[in-house]
């Protein structure tokens, strides 16, 4: 697994955080699915994500589908966030 | 439309109404309404008995229904919402008889079948409760 990076940590910190989850960060795999198996976040969930992300990185989420693919997992919120150009 | 109109197109009806007459609808956007509060409301001898007290998830529910014309409920039971989580709510005075709370909700986004929203309640321009919301359209639990 490669080193974490901040933007890693800082997405991890945040899911914690508004999720209110009994977690560290380290225990959070970046490539696990967020919706199902461990995690079983749900489409609340998805939409606080969404809300905070948006507001905390100044991007835009704009339907379902793209709600979605993004948050996936850890991985796919980072991959997604630089794209857009945040690091 | 008139007033009576758009709060008819909530599925509540009495004695579960807490919205008494919208002051401005931007539907998908947000709502400003004005519920007033009377001594005569059936809760108020029991809460408290000699100290009325409007109960704080009264005041919730009154930004839910406001949050439920924001998002066009039409009454017809067929894209009935409901409360799926309050989140950072945060009581800041009470609210008594003869007090009028001023509501505010302004949609922050929606994503498939789930609104949020962000809410505030005032009284006299002093904010008696805010906090935010998320609504769900469920068609199962669809009244009637």
């Amino acid at each position: 697994m490669a080193g974490e990076t901040p933007l890693n940590l800082r997405v991890k910190e945040l899911i914690i955080e508004r999720l209110g989850l009994k977690l560290t960060p380290e225990k959070i795999v970046d490539a696990a699915n967020l919706f199902g198996g461990d995690f079983g976040l749900d489409s609340i969930d998805a939409l606080e994500l969404v809300v905070v992300l948006e507001n905390r990185f100044k991007v835009k989420i704009t339907d379902q589908a793209e709600g979605e693919r993004v948050l996936q997992s850890v991985d796919s919120i980072v991959r997604f966030l630089r794209e857009r150009g945040v690091e | 439309m008139e007033n009576r109109e758009i709060i008819d197109r909530l599925p509540h009806a009495f004695p579960f109404v807490f919205v008494d007459r919208v002051l401005h609808l931007e539907e998908g956007v947000r709502g400003i309404a004005l519920k007033n509060v009377t001594v005569n409301e059936r809760f108020f001898p029991g809460h408290f008995p000699g100290n009325p007290v409007l109960p704080g998830v009264l005041i919730v529910e009154s930004l839910a229904q406001l949050g439920g014309l924001v998002l066009g409920a039409s009454g017809s039971g067929e894209d009935a919402w409901v409360l799926a989580e309050i989140r950072n709510v945060r009581f800041r005075r009470p609210v008594v008889p003869g007090d009028q709370l001023i509501l505010k909700v302004e949609l922050d986004k929606t994503l498939g079948q789930a609104s949020r929203f962000s809410g505030k309640a005032l009284v006299d321009d002093e904010v008696a409760a805010e906090g935010e919301f998320t609504l769900s359209r469920t068609p199962e639990v669809a009244p009637g």
